[in-house]
Order: C-alpha cells, then sequence, then structure tokens
C-alpha cells in the first residue's frame, strides 16, 4: 500500500508523520506542498482539506489531517500491535495526554518564540521565552520519573515531540539547561530509521533559507 | 456495569471541565465532583501539584490513575466505560476523523475563542478586530464541517460533539452571537434539546461561571 502524504519537509507535524510511517514501514508517496507559494489555497488542495494545512494524507482515498490523528490512524490501521501506540487504556490516555500537551502548550510556547524570530527577524523575546522554558520544565520533569515521555518505551508522543523541538535547531537552540531532554532527544534521533535524511537535512535547508533573509 | 465514583477536579467555567462532566453524564460514570478555585490559585497548592504539576482543570483520579488534558480525558473515558461503538468508534476511518476534530477543537477553535473571549471578559478590553477574524475564520470551519454532516465528525454524536459544545458555549459569557453562522446554530439547538445532562452539566455551569464572573467585577 502507498499512501499520499502532502508535505512541506521541514515543518514539524510532517516530518513527525514521516518518522512514524518509516517506524512501523508504510511507504508514503510525498506531495510536496509549496506553502511559502500558497498552494494550500489552491482549489484542488482546499476540495480535500478545507482547512489547507499540511501535513495531509490519501490513504485510499480516506483524507485525513492534523499530525496527531494522522500518526495515530497509522499506527491504529497498520501497526496496530506496535508499542508506540499502547492498547491499555490507562497508557494509551498518558500518551494521548502528552499529544495534547505537545500541541497546546509546548509546540504553542515554542511558536510564539520562534515564529516572529524566523519569519520576522525580530529579537528574542525573554517573556516569551519564558513561557516557553516553564513548557520545557514541564516535559524535564516527566522525563526525570521515566526514560520516555510517557513511559518505559518510545511513543508517538516521543516523536511528536521530537518533532517539535527540532525545529529550534533552526535558530541553534540549546536545551542545556534540560539535562534529561537533551539526552532523551540525542537518544530517540539513534533510534528512528533515517533520521537525518527526514529531519536535519530539511531543518538546514530553512535554516540556510532563513539566513538568506537576515540583513546581513 | 458498576463503574466506582472518579475524583474530578474542575472549575465550572472552564470549558474542557464542562467536556468532561458532560461525557461522565453520557456514558453516566459517577462523578466525585471536587471544586478547583483556579481564579483564586488553588490549583497551585502542593495537593494539587502532587496530582498533576502542570497544575489544570480538568483532572481526573480514577483509582489511583491520575489524568488530565480534557480530551485525553474524554477518549479514556469513553474506551473504558463506553456503551457503544459510535461514540468513540472503534473503525479506525471514523475514530480518526473524531480525533482530527478534537485536535481541531484544541489548537485552532478554543484557542481562539480563548485568545479573542480572555481580554473582554477578565481585563473589560474592547473586542480585537485581528482576534475576531481568527475566530471568525474557525468558526467558518466548524460551518463548513456542518454542512456536510449532522455532527461535528459525520453522522453520530461522538466525544468531539461534546468538546466543541463546550468550547463554543464558553462564548456565552461575553453573549457572542453565532447568528451568522446557521448550522452552528441548529446544531446548538439540536444538542440542547436531545441531550438529557446538557442543562445540569453545562447550562448550569455556564449560568454560575457568569455569577462568579459578576461578583469579582
Ligand atoms: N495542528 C496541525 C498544524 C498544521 C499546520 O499548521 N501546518 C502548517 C505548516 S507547519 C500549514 O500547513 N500552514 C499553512 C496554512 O495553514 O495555510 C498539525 O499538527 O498537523
Ligand atoms: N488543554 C487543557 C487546558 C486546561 C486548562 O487550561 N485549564 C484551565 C482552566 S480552563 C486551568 O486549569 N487554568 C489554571 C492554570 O493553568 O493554572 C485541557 O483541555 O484540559
Amino acid at each position: 500500500m502507498t499512501i499520499d502524504l502532502y508535505h512541506m519537509a521541514p515543518s514539524g507535524p510532517c516530518r513527525a508523520v514521516r518518522m512514524v510511517a518509516k517506524i512501523i514501514g508504510v511507504d508514503l508517496n510525498l506531495k510536496n506542498v509549496d506553502l511559502m507559494a500558497g498552494e494550500q489555497n489552491k482549489p484542488e488542495f482546499l476540495k480535500m482539506n478545507p482547512q489547507h494545512c499540511v501535513p495531509t494524507i490519501d490513504d485510499d482515498g480516506f483524507i485525513l489531517w492534523e499530525s496527531r490523528a494522522i500518526i495515530q490512524y497509522l499506527v491504529n490501521k497498520y501497526a496496530p500491535d506496535s508499542s508506540l501506540y499502547p492498547k491499555d487504556p490507562r497508557q494509551r490516555a498518558v500518551v494521548d495526554r502528552l499529544l495534547y500537551f505537545d500541541m497546546g502548550t509546548l509546540f504553542k510556547a515554542q511558536g510564539e518564540y520562534f515564529y516572529p524570530q524566523v519569519f520576522k527577524g525580530q529579537d528574542p523575546d525573554p517573556e516569551k521565552e519564558s513561557n516557553y522554558k516553564t513548557a520545557l520544565g514541564y516535559l524535564e520533569g516527566n522525563l526525570e520519573k521515566s526514560s520516555y515521555v510517557a513511559g518505559d518505551k518510545l511513543t508517538l508522543a516521543d516523536i511528536s515531540i521530537v518533532a517539535s523541538l527540532s525545529m529550534m535547531e533552526v535558530l541553534d537552540y540549546k536545551f542545556s539547561s534540560f539535562p534529561k531532554i537533551s539526552a532523551w532527544m540525542a537518544k530517540v534521533k539513534e533510534e528512528i530509521p533515517d533520521y537525518k535524511a527526514m529531519n536535519d537535512e530539511p531543518l538546514q535547508g530553512f535554516k540556510a533559507w532563513v539566513k538568506s533573509k537576515k540583513p546581513q | 456495569m458498576n463503574i466506582s465514583p472518579i475524583d474530578f477536579y474542575y472549575f465550572p467555567l472552564s470549558a474542557p471541565c464542562r467536556a468532561v462532566d458532560m461525557v461522565a453524564g453520557h456514558l453516566d460514570i459517577p462523578l466525585k465532583k471536587k471544586f478547583v478555585n483556579t481564579w483564586q490559585g488553588e490549583q497551585l497548592k502542593s495537593e494539587f501539584l502532587k496530582l498533576n504539576p502542570t497544575h489544570t482543570v480538568p483532572t481526573i483520579n480514577d483509582s489511583g490513575f491520575v489524568l488530565w488534558e480534557s480530551r485525553a480525558i474524554i477518549t479514556y473515558l469513553a474506551d473504558l466505560y463506553g456503551k457503544d461503538d459510535v461514540f468513540y468508534p472503534s473503525n479506525r476511518r471514523k475514530r480518526a476523523v473524531v480525533d482530527r476534530m478534537l485536535y481541531f477543537d484544541m489548537g485552532s477553535l478554543y484557542r481562539a475563542i480563548i485568545d479573542f473571549q480572555i481580554p473582554i471578559m477578565f481585563r473589560g478590553e474592547e473586542p480585537d478586530a485581528g482576534k475576531e477574524r481568527v475566530l471568525l475564520e474557525k468558526l467558518a470551519f466548524l460551518e463548513q464541517f456542518l454542512t456536510d454532516y449532522p455532527y461535528v465528525a459525520g453522522e453520530n454524536l461522538t466525544v468531539a460533539d461534546l468538546s466543541i459544545l463546550a468550547s463554543v458555549t464558553f462564548l456565552e459569557a461575553i453573549d457572542f452571537t453565532l447568528s451568522s453562522f446557521p448550522k452552528i446554530e441548529a446544531w446548538l439547538q439540536r444538542l440542547r434539546k436531545e441531550l438529557p445532562y446538557y442543562q445540569e452539566r453545562n447550562q448550569d455551569a455556564i449560568e454560575e461561571g457568569k455569577r462568579m464572573l459578576s461578583e469579582r467585577k
């Protein structure tokens, strides 16, 4: 089976989908959507996804968006016994809790700090950084209790959160005041097959683009 | 099934709390309600932080299993105590659409509602035109989904309806009108009538919240 993935390479949520598909052995047919050129607002794309965002998948006519819903779906459908998304209701609920934490707290706080710097060339805002660090502190607290964010095994929550946090490499941001996060990130990156090709390369490209926009 | 009562830490006006309350009503799960006055910082007390270090309500304690994040709570409750295969369907595609709508609620719709509403409600600010535009855009997405289907995730009522219902009705606290969204209006009217627990678990909670708001001013 091949699933179409509409994506943009450096986008965090898109990278999360690619990493999960790779781990469970689902082939993706990548379809690039140039967001800078507004391709997501073309009628063909809007017909699929009126919310005009990537990632969006087309699995034999079933269209789905929202990265975290996509990765849950991929495991439910193609790797139902995988420990990436445990079946035990309590373990599963903890993974879900962290996916919502990623979306609503961590990635949100990160975006508010990150986007004005990369897209508007603004200076880092200390208040935004402090909110971001509060969110990182919660994550650090989790990792003091268990070796992965939702327990003792790699789950969808680790992948979603690594996809989010790795975005900060574009700014050379270091997580040095969060030793658990730093060690956990290094470990997870090692564990994901083809991590570099799916993440480092597009992020390097994005970083070069950000640099090229900066007034010299 | 005999379900032992679940501790439910809540604040009445809070939309995510009302969502959990309605889902418990839908599934006939007994709740032991524990009021946490977040306007007075009760969520920062050490006993509560021990349960949930991120100090948010809703939080539940189900015989020692402590969980927060409303949408994780409601899918957990539906998975464990569901009475049918409709409310949180096991069919993978159907479930994925429900999950997609829960993320839409959290990241787009409810986010836009709070961004717009909080400054008006707590700081008496004038409505911000930019934030209102974002909110109207998200409501338009919902209007579109409800044009295609009678419920937010398809032909049947699911947990996503109750999460979004709790979010959208938060707007009642600032008397925001949805009259330019006929499908949303119709869906709201329908749910108000259809859900036997609506009055007690959503409307009364909002009224109580409004009362508290007026006393705060
Ligand atoms: N919550 C969504 C976020 C998706 C999202 O915001 N995607 C961005 C790229 S990272 C996008 O498509 N933006 C274009 C647009 O919204 O028009 C997810 O996790 O999939
Ligand atoms: N995404 C969370 C949001 C929870 C949340 O922000 N709750 C608010 C009340 S609506 C709260 O507890 N605020 C107090 C605090 O954060 O300290 C959920 O859906 O449960």
